[in-house]
């Protein structure tokens, strides 16, 4: 291969500060507090705070729009398997970090692994009933 | 297909087989999306330059992922995506310079296109694992860009005068440069095909050919009498020549290499 003399900078975000809408997308102003206590089922904790996380771009949920494809909680560490709806998505940076955001503040979770999938492919039949309803309800056909 | 590359098996030469064939599709898509970027604000309407800015934005999101397949092999993607000069691209050639004229681009659009997808067919039918698991939500959005492609092709077919003489002589242009790369039958592709990652290829000259021939058909050329182009160039797995330097600069982002954030 042959290597340009130019050097490549690798840092996070190219040593700028984080994106400064960092902090206003996913619907963090609906975002419900932490749990005070651990939860029993914590699998399913996980899942009802990701319905919380809304897409960047239309109000409803990650879940809504079918893009959580599994989730798993073992020693405190969350997976979470997401797919996005296009490969080519613009709003990838600010689902990860939304997710990541919303389980890291809770206690019980002490660190998020996002595994990204792309099989099965997502359409629009993943998205659920009460997703479509609420699509409707914006004026958004699905 | 139901087997699964073990890539443990893969030896030196077998590994750089699929290392070349990562980056004939990874490159191309992304030359592919700089053509289509190029007419945002030139296509024939305003609605088509849309259309052309969202099959840009596919088409890198592809290249994203197909970059990223050479983590398989422990490459590092940011190293091919970002510090390669032009010689070493190994995109197909058709997608080398800007398209003179938007005939050329539907062309591109159908046939150049068409034969990413072909070959993407192809490799995620395959044994290796991360095609089958990430090329099929690439063709699920090719879809779109094939029925633009074709209802344009149509359009400057039956189109009078200087139109469809563009389209003809792009069509008869392109072809022999894009039957060769879908057909590439040199000893790094022959690896392939008996690891099974891509089907032998006749069958991929086969599928193309039948993708394309209803549409060619309507300039009058007949795609089953067109010869692959002779020239080849094995290391690359591509015709010799290279992507003009302009559209490698566009490709590497070199204008922003101090802010990469990816």
């Amino acid at each position: 291969m042959t290597v340009l003399p130019l050097p490549v900078v690798h840092r996070p975000y190219g040593g700028l500060p984080k994106p400064a809408t960092i902090h206003m997308s996913g619907g963090r102003d609906v975002w419900s507090s932490p749990l005070e206590s651990a939860p029993q089922d914590p699998v399913a904790a996980v899942w009802e705070a990701l319905n919380e996380v809304l897409d960047p771009e239309i109000p409803i949920s990650l879940t809504e729009l079918g893009l959580i494809y599994g989730v798993d909680v073992r020693d405190g560490v969350a997976e979470v398997r997401l797919t996005f709806t296009a490969t080519a998505c613009p709003c990838m940076e600010f689902i990860r970090e939304d997710i990541t955001d919303r389980l890291e503040s809770e206690f019980w979770i002490s660190r998020v692994e996002l595994v990204e999938v792309w099989d099965p492919p997502w359409t629009s039949d993943r998205i659920t009933p009460e997703g479509r309803a609420k699509l409707r309800g914006l004026g958004v056909s699905a | 297909m139901s087997d699964v590359l073990d890539l443990e098996t893969l030896d030196g030469p077998g590994r750089a087989a699929l290392e070349r064939l990562i980056l004939t599709l990874a490159d191309s898509k992304r030359l592919m999306g700089i053509r289509y970027s190029d007419w945002l604000l030139g296509a024939p309407s305003i609605e088509t330059g849309i259309s052309a800015s969202s099959m840009a934005q596919d088409e890198w999101g592809h290249a994203r992922l197909l970059y990223s397949m050479l983590k398989d092999l422990d490459r590092d993607p940011e190293a091919y995506e970002h510090d390669r000069a032009s010689e070493a691209y190994a995109s197909v050639s058709v997608l080398d310079d800007e398209m003179p004229d938007w005939a050329a681009v539907v062309a591109a659009m159908t046939l150049a296109d068409g034969a990413l997808s072909t070959v993407l067919s192809s490799f995620a039918e395959g044994t290796f694992e991360t095609a089958r698991s990430r090329v099929p939500k690439m063709l699920a959005e090719e879809e779109f860009h094939s029925s633009l492609g074709a209802a344009w092709y149509r359009r400057l077919a039956q189109a009078e005068g200087e139109a469809r003489k563009l389209l003809t002589a792009a069509t008869r242009s392109m072809l022999p440069a894009l039957l060769a790369w879908v057909g590439a039958d040199d000893e790094a592709a022959r690896l392939m095909v008996r690891a099974g990652v891509i089907a032998p290829a006749a069958e991929r000259l086969l599928a193309y050919r039948h993708a394309v021939r209803d549409l060619t058909a309507l300039v009058d050329v007949d795609v089953d009498a067109v010869e692959p182009d002779p020239a080849w160039d094995p290391a690359r797995g591509r015709a010799p020549g290279r992507p003009s330097e302009e559209s490698v600069e566009r490709a590497r982002g070199d204008r922003n290499r101090a802010l990469f954030v990816e």
